[in-house]
């Protein structure tokens, strides 16, 4: 809390976001019950729901790791008795934590002052799976942006591919929209990719318009790509370690 | 005039410096720009999707809504490259540098603002206007007012667009916070990517009159299509015009408030 203006102004940004996309739905919306198969309720819940998934799915600190690399900092990180994924998992709960914190709020404040027509789920199963989901696309976002920051160890232009994953993320994530709505071929293409369990598929699930069948598949594809990227991760961790030179220490 | 060719010799360095820097790691800059068409692409998905299932949104058609959108790149991305520099302010700020700036026999809100033009816009700009040309071909009412008052209108949406920048300028050095601040900017001119009448109100007359994002991104194309008034336009420069004069009044104010921290 040191930097108060700069924590307000942060969270006035993350309001924004959802107004900007909230707006332009609701304007879409105007003088129609239905576009693509959702309802004006069922889109703007998805849309006050993104914010809540980016904060507890897309939150996190693994994104220092490719500067802390090339500033030499790892080495820090090396000499103590800790272990680095565990140390960053603890950092990204506490961060995780002051963001849903605020994000309930501001997502409560917007409720009061909007009166959206929102969907409430009831079936406490689905609200089941969809928190599984959630847990799932945490774990995945993680490793995948750990392996970003991994790219530290060979590079020091680690903030490009980082903007390259983050615009094809915010698509293929379902941020602005969801997923269901695109030309079938590009719908299947963001099936077969991770980004796809980060905010698409545990919004779906909440709303309730998935079959149990995909809900179970989905689940089980989301944790076989967990099983990838956690692997990725350890390997070139491991091939990062050997190759790391504490430049610029 | 002696000013003018100054300023405009030292932008050139500048400009030159800057473009160096960014061109010293190719790979990184290949992948921004991969990242930026794809952002321009993925947007324009978007808006085919949209149109897929409806013929008019707020009475435009697909390709005027796509007319909008390229005119909200064009603004958006021209700003971006004469005023990227505003992005980096904040480390010379906290870090106290900005006081070599102070030092030099130059404007420091040139130096601040337009002190570093970013090369990968500039490659954007260009099938931006290509794309805008072949639209606006297609939409078959190119005329030289048309034109004209386009290209006013334009400049007059990159004028308010430089006033924000000096906003932003000014409040880093009244409270260290950039950051956040510009893409709040950001955020809320993106709402320009499609035309400000499919808003309700009172967004619309908020995005309209108080934070002009449909002078800036809106209008130009708006006159294009022969749909503002002539007062409308002359109104549209008009507020262009007190709108910098304020934001330059206010970064005056906050110069005198630099307390030149760290240095």
């Amino acid at each position: 809390m040191i930097y108060r203006l700069n924590f307000i102004f942060w969270r006035l940004r993350v309001v924004m976001q959802i107004l900007v996309v909230y707006f332009l739905w609701l304007a879409l919306f105007s003088g129609r019950n239905e576009l693509f198969g959702y309802n004006q309720s069922q889109m703007l819940t998805y849309v006050l729901l993104t914010s809540l998934a980016r904060s507890i799915i897309l939150s996190t600190t693994t994104m220092e790791i490719g500067s802390i690399i090339n500033q030499g900092n790892l080495s820090n990180y090396l000499i103590r008795p800790i272990n680095f994924f565990r140390y960053y998992i603890a950092r990204d709960i506490a961060d995780k934590s002051l963001n849903v914190l605020f994000s309930i709020g501001e997502i409560a404040l917007l409720y009061v002052l909007l009166r959206p027509d929102i969907y409430i789920q009831s079936d406490v199963t689905m609200i089941a799976y969809g928190t599984l989901a959630v847990c799932i696309g945490m774990t995945l976002y993680f490793y995948f942006s750990l392996l970003l920051g991994f790219l530290g160890f060979w590079t020091p232009d680690v903030w490009g591919p980082r903007f390259l994953s983050f615009v094809i993320m915010e698509f293929f994530a379902g941020g602005l929209f969801p997923l269901d709505i695109l030309p079938a071929p590009l719908f299947a293409l963001s099936k077969s990719l991770p980004f796809f369990y980060f905010i698409y598929f545990p919004i779906k699930i909440y709303l309730g318009q998935l079959p149990i069948q995909e809900i179970i598949r989905g689940i089980f594809l989301g944790s076989v790509w967990v099983g990838v990227l956690w692997c990725a991760a350890r390997m070139v961790w491991q091939k990062g370690l050997r190759v790391y030179t504490a430049e610029g220490k | 005039m002696k000013q003018v060719l100054k300023y405009l010799h030292l932008w050139k360095k500048l400009t030159s410096n800057s473009f160096m820097s960014v061109l010293t790691t190719r790979f990184n800059a290949l992948i921004f720009l991969l990242g930026k068409s794809l952002r321009f692409i993925f947007f324009l998905v978007f808006l085919g999707t949209l149109f897929s299932k409806t013929q008019l949104i707020a009475q435009y058609t697909a390709l005027q809504a796509m007319f909008f959108y390229l005119t909200y790149n064009i603004v958006d991305t021209t700003t971006q490259l004469f005023f990227r520099e505003v992005y980096r302010f904040r480390p010379m700020i906290v870090s106290g540098d900005f006081d070599l700036v102070l030092v030099k026999p130059i404007n420091p809100l040139f130096r601040a603002l337009a002190g570093g033009a970013d090369p990968l816009d500039l490659f954007m700009l260009v099938p931006y206007i290509g794309a805008l040309a072949y639209t606006a071909h297609l939409l078959r009412i190119i005329t030289i007012t048309n034109v004209s008052v386009y290209m006013l209108l334009l400049l007059n949406g990159i004028l308010i667009a430089a006033g924000f920048h000096i906003l932003v300028l000014a409040l880093a050095i009244l409270t260290t916070e950039i950051d956040h601040a510009i893409m709040i900017y950001r955020d809320l001119t993106s709402m320009g990517r499609v035309p400000v009448e499919i808003y309700r109100d009172p967004l619309r007359s908020i995005l309209t009159f108080v934070v002009p994002v449909g002078i800036m991104m809106t209008f130009p194309a708006k006159a294009f299509l022969g749909l503002l008034s002539f007062r409308t336009i002359a109104f549209s420069c008009f507020l262009g015009v007190a709108f910098v004069s304020v934001c330059y009044r206010v970064w005056k104010y906050s110069l005198s408030r630099y307390s030149s921290a760290s240095s």
